[in-house]
């Protein structure tokens, strides 16, 4: 197998960057999109963002900003799954397949144990529309709400109507149950609401850390966010600390402008207002999920990915596999060093990024 | 006297920021200078003079002849006694917190327009994209005031984080319509989808057609409301679907009691 490909021809990497150099120095507007990728990646692609006076984006910014856009337009309260672990006595999950989208989440939290700190009790559990027959882990009395994913939204409106003691429209039966559980969510010492943006939209998300923020008025209750997938919470941090604003930012006029509309990959692929793009997913080679066939291309991604045969295709490493890499821990809600696991020869993204940005014409400004 | 005009010379290669293109800022200044004026948002330099050409009139009163999706941000933060018409499409931000005068748009408009419009009058008639009103992302307040007419159709969120001001969308408007209202005025005369005022305050959201609401808007029964009466005869030049919508005997849904519970929606009863 070989590392790299032009329109599905296999080619010498260096040529390969050489081409990916001619590709993007050439574009009026590119977008650098995907940004699957570890901190030092996401720090290379942002600079190259800039560099080329384009825009970038993350392939998981919906879920990413979904999460953020509660945390910066209204508020949310949050915890470390450590935290979560050690003190909490009541656990509010919410949506179905949450062990999908973080499959170590159970084993972290560490339900079945009692807390270490706080109350001494069995913790206790509440399930708002989990899948059919996940909501059972040994040693933890859940309770469940059934609710397909439409029905969330109202349900925890409801909760959050009862907790607030405020009258909602359903029936006596109804009513006394959400009123049962939201005495137990009261009568926790410190709770945690679990979720998944993947699950949610963001007025369902700013629903829920309304009831969290609710709950502070009489105990402690927080929140433990389940971040979206390829690295998202450590490229969204990088971005932060780089530009001031979160992926979805463009550099078009020489300084960062965030717009969550404006810069949306997709949208500026399929309008033609980018006129190449380069797409990096390391972790997992997911493809890229515009419609339009004829934009000139660069990807850099895992070993694996089905490339579809258009543009350059460079193989890099996975991070914290084929090279150590810095990137977001869901287990410690922080940036960690992981070392390799399985140490290869393939390039990391930052220097695939560094190779291609050495070869650029004199024309580009550096 | 006639107005400033501006006729678009072809169809933009990259986005536009028309912002400053507004009475307040062409005031006093000759053809060249308009000319000149940077409207690029690229590295490719682009100036008024490259796409549209420029005849001087009274500035108070811009018209855009000919439009493109690619127009942002159309009339933003225009002050009280300037007009502006564009007969065509209209791209993002239309409207962005104007502070008044008056902006008509004759064919559509794209995401947040008339966001965080404080003052002024807003009329557009084809239909509007996301989040009619609304605060862009990462910003806390939307509408604070003003009156926005859309006669077509409108996206998802209208009216989101409304605090002053009517908005009337006479055709469907998109998923979530008022989400997050804290005061202010919708009225949507067509259909309406996903959860309308979830997260309202305070306010009122009038609907013409009476959809399927949440657990969270309690049934108050049916009234004829004096004010609203009053308040439609008010609306009666503007939209005469939105007066006889107000004009007759609403049926009130108080909402959304998860959060505060003071803000209502009204359907016809």
């Amino acid at each position: 197998m070989t590392d790299a490909s032009l329109d599905g021809r296999s080619i010498p990497r260096e040529d390969a960057y050489a081409h990916a150099a001619r590709i993007l120095g050439a574009a009026h507007f590119p977008l650098v999109a995907g940004l699957g990728a570890d901190v030092a990646g996401a720090r290379a692609a942002i600079l190259l963002a800039e560099r080329l006076r384009g825009a970038f984006d993350h392939l998981a910014s919906r879920d990413a900003l979904a999460d953020l856009d509660v945390l910066r337009s209204s508020s949310m309260f949050v915890t470390t799954p450590n935290e979560a672990r050690l003190r909490s006595d009541f656990i509010l999950l919410v949506g179905a397949g949450l062990s999908s989208y973080w499959p170590a989440m159970f084993d972290r939290l560490a339900l079945h144990e009692p807390p270490r700190f706080g109350a001494q009790s069995r913790r206790r559990a509440l399930w708002i529309g989990p899948k059919r027959g996940e909501a059972h882990i040994d040693g933890v009395d859940i309770d469940t709400i059934a609710a397909a994913s439409h029905e969330l939204p109202g349900v925890l409106a409801a909760l959050r109507a009862r907790v607030g003691g405020r009258p909602v429209a359903l029936g006596d039966a109804a009513t006394k149950k959400l009123d049962a559980h939201a005495s137990a969510m009261k009568a926790a010492q410190f709770g945690v609401a679990v979720w998944a943006a993947e699950n949610l939209d963001a007025l369902t998300i700013e629903m829920l850390c309304g009831l969290v923020a609710d709950l502070n008025a009489a105990t402690r209750f927080t929140g433990v966010p389940i971040g979206a997938r390829s690295g998202a919470t450590g490229v969204v941090q990088a971005s932060g600390w780089m530009t001031g604003f979160p992926p979805r930012t463009g550099f078009g006029r020489g300084y960062p402008e965030h717009d969550t509309w404006r810069f949306d990959a997709r949208r500026l692929v399929d309008s033609n207002e980018a006129d190449a793009a380069l797409w990096i997913s390391a972790y997992d080679g997911e493809p890229p999920p515009w419609r339009r066939a004829d934009l000139p291309l660069v990807t850099l991604a895992a070993a694996g990915a089905k490339a579809d045969g258009r543009g350059v295709f460079i193989t890099v490493g996975c991070p914290g596999r084929d090279h150590d890499a810095v990137d977001f821990a869901q287990e410690t809600s922080s940036l960690v060093l992981r070392k390799a696991s399985a140490p290869s020869k393939l390039p990391s993204v930052a220097d695939a990024i560094g190779a291609i940005g050495a070869r650029f014409s004199e024309d580009v400004p550096c | 006297m006639k107005p400033l005009v501006l006729t678009l010379r072809h169809e933009p290669q990259q986005r536009l920021d028309l912002s400053p293109l507004v009475p307040d800022r062409l005031i006093r200044r000759t053809a060249k200078e308009i000319e000149a004026l940077d409207i690029g948002t690229t590295r490719i330099a682009l100036k008024v003079g490259d796409m549209f050409k420029v005849r001087l009139g009274d500035a108070n009163s811009i018209r855009f002849e000919g439009g493109s999706e690619r127009f942002d941000q159309v009339g933003a933060k225009m002050l009280a006694g300037g007009a502006i018409h564009v007969e065509g499409d209209v791209g993002a931000q239309a409207g962005r917190a104007m502070a008044g005068g008056k902006l008509t748009i004759a064919g559509n408009a794209g995401p947040f327009a008339a966001s965080a419009l404080a003052g002024g009058e807003v009329e557009i008639g084809g239909d509007v994209g996301d989040f009619l009103g609304g605060p862009l992302a990462g910003e806390i307040p939307g509408m604070a005031g003003g009156r926005v007419i859309v006669r077509g159709n409108a996206g998802a969120r209208a009216g989101d984080r409304l605090r002053r001001g009517v908005i009337i969308i006479e055709g469907d408007a998109g998923e979530d319509v008022g989400s997050r209202l804290i005061a202010g005025t919708m009225i949507v005369l067509g259909a309406i989808e996903g959860r309308p005022g979830y997260l309202m305050k305070r306010g009122t959201i009038a609907l013409a057609q009476t959809p399927e609401l949440g657990p969270t808007f309690v049934d108050c029964g049916a009234f004829h409301f004096g004010f609203a009466r009053v308040y439609a005869r008010s609306l009666a030049a503007e939209s005469r679907g939105a007066a006889r919508l107000l004009g007759q005997k609403l049926r009130r849904y108080a909402g959304d009691t998860a959060v505060y519970g003071k803000g209502e929606i009204l359907t016809p009863a």
